[in-house]
């Protein structure tokens, strides 16, 4: 495959050199707020993963007729009927996982990272590279809110993925949507420091 | 204004374009999402009833759908009850009509099968058809009626209320005296993590148990569940403990959710109108069929 380089390159910028959440610091709403569990965490992700790379290949095919006077507009109607035709066919087709994504899917609509990634990326690229730039966006967000998460429900719970791990609740403050704010700073802080760190030992810059 | 021209035709386009596919995606999944939410209200409704798993219904055991219409014309609206009078061969169904305060206007046989009265559609025309072209008719709800060998065991209320963000669909069961026999989350939009947490089971069991006088007051209060009766809501403490901690906290307010204290205080008024005005309705009702001596299979 010609193009498995630059596929993988896509993939790991939004993971790392690009995430989301502590790189582009983009649609912080969620992260503060439904990131209380990695469960959470996780099933936002894959909600916003399903959009992001549908919606990024809509618009990478229809950019050539796209006035760009109504390019946002446009985006914002893309997202919508994504969002609503994931949340149907769930609905229809698969209860079970409804039951458990269906408010997730519901959240989405005005996600900043979605018509971000559209607007700087989808409207100028190949179909192709929207699409991996779309998997690497929605893999670094679920990355990012399962981090998130991690910290939150271990410190405000004492709990990993449902199970009693240190058998006591540390800290109830970090459950709380405040807590969501500190977490994220504090993370962003920690990812840039090993970014530095990772550049100085490398002698770059 | 060329351009403007321009920016209107093509924005209007991409609208009926996203509409088209929207209610393409709808039409082809509605039957399919409809049969799921049927079922699930099926499962929901044993479950609440103690049914689970593997555990059989008896046959003793049987379901009597109520509905429930707002009649309105002349002025004047009453309420009308569609009543089942037997089921299988002796299929039936009453229709009686009674006003706002307490009544009755008539009572009717309606033409209808039991098979047609599942059918919203079939159902709303027959109820239609007996209450004549003069009157409008509007849905108002179903409430079944669940009796064990001819008594009453329990009742099965749906209802709507307004939670955080949007609607909080429920299915609430009360044994014959109103006391909360359970309650399942049928549909809510709150947020993960936060308001979706009245799906959990510590939350819902806190209403278990708690009789009508409780339900009539009750009320939310902020502070942490302590650990021991959270220990018996999540059910891991023998049955005779949770039944301890059920009548200990039977009277008391409901605790509120971490970080949604709106969305609780949404479930415990919802819940508070749902059985409250229920059990005005019902007894209306049973007073009414009394009074007329009218015979049906509850």
């Amino acid at each position: 495959m010609a193009n498995d380089k630059s596929s993988m390159q896509l993939i790991s910028r939004g993971i790392l050199s690009e995430n989301p959440i502590f790189k582009l610091a983009l649609s912080m709403c969620p992260a503060v707020g439904i990131s209380t569990t990695v469960m959470n965490g996780f099933m936002l992700g894959v909600a916003v993963l399903f959009v992001q790379v549908f919606s990024s290949v809509t618009i990478s095919i229809f950019k050539n007729v796209i006035h760009p006077r109504i390019r946002i507009p446009t985006y914002t109607l893309t997202i919508a009927t994504w969002v609503t035709v994931i949340d149907l066919v769930l609905a229809a087709y698969m209860p079970e996982a409804y039951a458990k994504m269906g408010i997730f899917v519901k959240l989405i609509v005005a996600f900043a990272i979605i018509t971000m990634r559209l607007e700087m990326f989808a409207c100028k690229e190949s179909i192709n590279d929207s699409f991996w730039d779309g998997v690497g966006m929605g893999l670094g967000f679920m990355v990012g809110m399962m981090a998130i998460g991690f910290v939150r429900e271990l410190l405000g719970s004492g709990m990993i993925l449902g199970i009693d791990v240190l058998g006591f609740k540390p800290l109830l403050f970090f459950i709380l949507p405040c807590a969501g704010f500190f977490v994220v700073a504090l993370m962003m802080a920690f990812f840039n420091w090993i970014e530095i760190f990772y550049k100085r030992t490398k002698g770059l810059k | 204004m060329k351009e403007i021209i321009t920016i209107v035709f093509r924005l209007t386009v991409t609208c009926l374009l996203a509409a088209t596919v929207m209610g393409l995606c709808f039409i082809l999944t509605s039957n399919a999402k409809k049969y799921n939410e049927h079922a699930k209200e099926q499962k929901v409704m044993y479950e609440l009833l103690g049914y689970k798993g593997d555990v059989k219904v008896p046959d003793s055991v049987a379901i009597h759908e109520v509905y429930r219409y707002v009649i309105s014309g002349n002025d004047k609206q009453s309420i009308g009850y569609l009543l089942p009078q037997g089921h299988g061969e002796h299929e039936g169904f009453l229709f009686v009509n009674i006003d706002l305060n307490g009544k009755m206007i008539e009572s009717k046989p309606v033409e209808l099968s039991e098979a047609d009265s599942f059918e919203a559609e079939s159902r709303d025309a027959a109820v239609q058809n007996t209450v004549g072209a003069a009157f409008s008719i509007r849905f108002a709800d179903r409430i079944i009626v669940v009796t064990d060998d001819g008594t009453r065991i329990a009742y099965l209320i749906g209802g709507k209320f307004q939670g955080f963000k949007t609607f909080v669909n429920v299915m609430l069961a009360v044994d014959p005296d109103f006391t909360m026999v359970g309650f399942e989350v049928l549909e809510h939009e709150e947020d993960p993590g936060l308001g979706a947490e009245i799906e959990q089971d510590y939350f819902k069991n806190q209403f278990k148990g708690k009789p009508f006088e409780a339900i009539k007051s009750i009320d939310v209060v902020k502070a942490p569940i302590p650990s021991d009766y959270l220990a018996a809501l999540n059910g891991k403490v023998s049955e005779e403990e949770v039944l301890a901690f059920r009548e200990k906290y039977k009277s008391r307010a409901i605790y509120a959710l971490t970080g949604a204290t709106i969305s609780t205080r949404a479930v415990a008024n919802g819940v508070k109108g749902i059985v409250t005005k229920f059990a005005y309705r019902i007894n209306v009702l049973d007073k009414v069929l009394q009074e007329q001596q009218l015979a049906v299979s509850f």
